[in-house]
């Protein structure tokens, strides 16, 4: 048989693509319920992982059915908001965020060509009194995500859990397989006035003698893998960034429900103050209390001043 | 066993080693050596898709237009690297292997010894032969991998498997170590040994 | 991001040799002298700014969630769809060098199959499709940036290698060894750009 005639070439190749294409799809469309029912339960044991119900290794324990049952009963509220801050629905309480997902809500934060619509923030609060929300970014090969635990009504981390598709093992991947990372998070405050709300830089955070960082929203950098340090850092800002409105009013406020103070100040001090600030009236005009505007001069940080 | 087919086992494993001597693979065997699990885990895979994947082409070397050769070994290979991956997501009892190795699906695909040994072995051979030697070059490997991982885990985190070692006696881990030119710098010095011992490897 | 910055970025800080050790196999095996390197370096540029734009288009348009029909998710394909087209494209190009130019063929000719294996390559198109460019341009800034790294790198190694073969080396680690070990120094001095934002 003559193998190098060009028809032969093509209907092989075509033959060979086609097959291929079809063995693909075929069993990526049969097996994605399994698939994503297990992307769920892996979803469900990281976040309560970050919110203190235990650790990683003793949620991998359990069997799928048991990560659900164990969420179904510690979950208390889940609702998305938008940048402004302001609640946008209540989600299912067995709803959670896949990685995919979280991906498709960074292309909606950061905007550009890849932007489907307004992000929709999730924000899952347990029965222990933690708050979870997500963060998703890019590593050095490949997407990182993880979720973070606040203390309800503080800028207190309590818990955190990192994930991530391809970073090297031992460097970049420390972020999901070292316990030690995640706890350097445990007991930090995260910044919601500044637009670099929490840092992880080389070498920069001086510790005190059990290895805790002694500047609030300063971690260490892992050694051998700035690219993935980076990466992490920058995708803590966006999110928690764009979760700053949410949360920074309502914990000066004392009040994890934005709801309870529409007032939206009608004679802002700062003039052209580029927030949608939810602000309180004061003596010396409003105070626009987690405005994070640096420009605005109602900004409780700068009154403090 | 014949001769022939002992000298195609053997044969890769050391004197004509994929990475020390054919110079393949060098990428993934930088990324992956930082801990000795990693390194076994890509050991393991790569001897599995190296077999499966030279005896599937060399089933089909005869049918394969010459011009089209590298697109339908890629695409080959490429499948079977990602069906895996697949079936392996959808149990909940191998989801966890998985995640360790969905990792290194791209430097599967990507690495030459798959592709190398195709091409200069699977298309020319008889399926056995060729399943067999793709074996044992991924062993061949594989055995690289792991040395390299042994010195880079030992001093570079002070561990092995992730159990403390050197760690309990006061040894500061080797930061330089878990750097990827340390691994170059190691993989020079396994040639050096080998080509010490093997004096017709010498190149002048 | 600006296409200057991303375009030295993509040359020093994040070079495909030295920062991410992608395309080592054929670096090492084709750096024996300065010529037949600087061929394959071109090569590579060649091929990286023809597969990286196609397979932006095809990523953009054909494999992300929804691109082409809604609720459809084609992304698990996209790493045998951007092989392809890579090992398509070297054919391609192997065909019409062949054709029109037979002198190019024969000093390139044995690089181009080389090539298709290149990691380099691959791992531009998975970069390129986790930095989420804006439009085709970056992704073809980007596409000449780590090509022209990539070519600097293995003509750099390759000068070296010509002036090693004069030095006084132990006959073991001649060649392939001290080249190893060479390409180890040469990363750690390339470390100097790690971590450098424009």
């Amino acid at each position: 048989m003559n193998t190098n005639n060009n028809v032969y070439t093509v209907i092989y190749t075509t033959i060979i693509v086609v097959v291929v294409a079809a063995l693909l799809a075929f069993v990526s469309q049969s097996l994605k319920a399994k698939q994503d029912a297990n992307e769920k339960a892996e979803t469900i044991s990281q976040m309560l992982t970050a919110a203190q119900y235990g650790t990683k290794a003793e949620m991998d324990k359990l069997s799928n059915t048991a990560k659900l049952e164990k969420y179904a009963q510690e979950i208390d509220e889940a609702y998305t908001i938008n940048l402004k801050g302001e609640k946008v629905s209540d989600l299912p309480l067995d709803k959670v965020y896949s990685p995919g997902e979280l991906k498709r809500q960074n292309y909606n934060i950061k905007g550009g060509a890849n932007k489907t619509g307004e992000p929709e923030l999730p924000v899952f609060l347990f029965k222990n009194g933690t708050v979870v929300v997500p963060i998703y970014g890019a590593g050095l090969w490949g997407p990182i995500w993880g979720y973070i635990a606040f203390e309800q009504g503080t800028p207190v981390i309590k818990g955190a859990y990192f994930d991530h598709e391809s970073e090297t093992a031992g460097l970049g991947a420390k972020i999901k397989d070292d316990p030690a990372f995640q706890n350097e998070f445990v007991g930090e405050k995260v910044d919601f006035s500044n637009a670099n709300v929490f840092e992880i830089v080389k070498g920069g955070a001086p510790k005190d003698a059990e290895g805790k960082s002694l500047i609030d929203n300063k971690i260490d950098a892992i050694t051998g893998a700035t690219m993935t340090s980076q990466g992490l850092d920058a995708a803590i800002d966006t999110w928690l960034g764009a979760y700053a409105n949410h949360f920074g009013v309502a914990i000066l406020l004392g009040s994890t429900d934005m709801q309870k103070n529409p007032c939206k100040c009608a004679s802002c001090p700062c003039e052209d103050c580029p927030c949608d600030c939810h602000c309180t009236p004061g003596q010396d005009g409003c105070h626009c209390p987690g405005c994070e505007c640096p420009e605005c001069s109602g900004n409780m940080k700068h009154k403090e001043d | 066993m014949d001769a022939k087919l002992k000298e195609t086992i053997l044969n890769p494993i050391f004197k004509g080693n994929p990475i020390t001597v054919l110079v393949l693979g060098i990428c993934s065997s930088l990324a992956v050596t930082v801990t000795m699990k990693g390194a076994l885990v890509m050991a393991l895979s790569v001897i599995v898709v190296t077999g499966i994947s030279s005896l599937i082409l060399s089933l089909l070397r005869n049918t394969i237009p010459g011009r089209v050769r590298i697109i339908v070994q890629l695409v080959v290979v490429a499948m079977m690297v990602i069906l895996v991956d697949q079936i392996l997501k959808s149990f909940e009892a191998t989801y966890a292997i998985d995640k360790q190795l969905s990792v290194y699906i791209g430097l599967i695909i990507t690495n030459c010894i798959v592709m190398g040994r195709i091409e200069a072995f699977a298309l020319g051979n008889k399926p056995w032969p060729s399943f067999l030697d793709g074996l044992a070059n991924g062993a061949g490997y594989g055995m690289i991998l792991l040395v390299v991982a042994f010195f880079r885990e030992l001093l570079g985190s002070g561990t092995l498997f992730g159990i403390d070692i050197l760690n309990r006696f006061g040894y500061v881990p080797n930061n330089l170590v878990i750097l990827p030119p340390f691994a170059l710098i190691l993989l020079g010095c396994i040639v050096w040994v080998q080509r010490s011992i093997q004096k017709d490897l010498q190149e002048k | 991001m600006e296409y200057l910055s991303l375009f030295t970025k993509s040359i020093f800080v994040d070079n495909m040799i030295f920062a991410y050790f992608l395309g080592m196999c054929s670096f090492l095996a084709v750096s024996k002298n300065v010529k037949t390197a600087a061929g394959l370096g071109v090569a590579v540029i060649a091929v990286l700014l023809i597969t990286l734009p196609v397979n932006y288009l095809l990523n953009t348009y054909v494999l992300a969630p929804d691109a082409l029909i809604e609720g459809v998710d084609l992304s698990f394909l996209s790493f045998i769809v951007f092989i392809a087209v890579i090992a398509a494209i070297v054919q391609i190009v192997e065909m019409l060098v062949e054709k029109f130019s037979p002198e190019l063929y024969s000093a390139l000719g044995i690089f181009l199959p080389l090539i298709a294996v290149n990691c380099a390559i691959l791992g531009g198109s998975l970069f390129m499709q986790q930095k989420d460019f804006i439009n085709i341009g970056e992704a073809t800034v980007y596409a000449l940036g780590s090509g022209i790294g990539w070519f600097l790198a293995i003509v750099s190694l390759a000068a070296i290698r010509e002036k090693m073969s004069y030095s006084n080396v132990p006959d073991a680690l001649k060649g392939l060894g001290i080249t190893f070990i060479t390409v180890g120094l040469m990363g750690i001095a390339f470390m100097t750009f790690m971590g450098i934002s424009l």
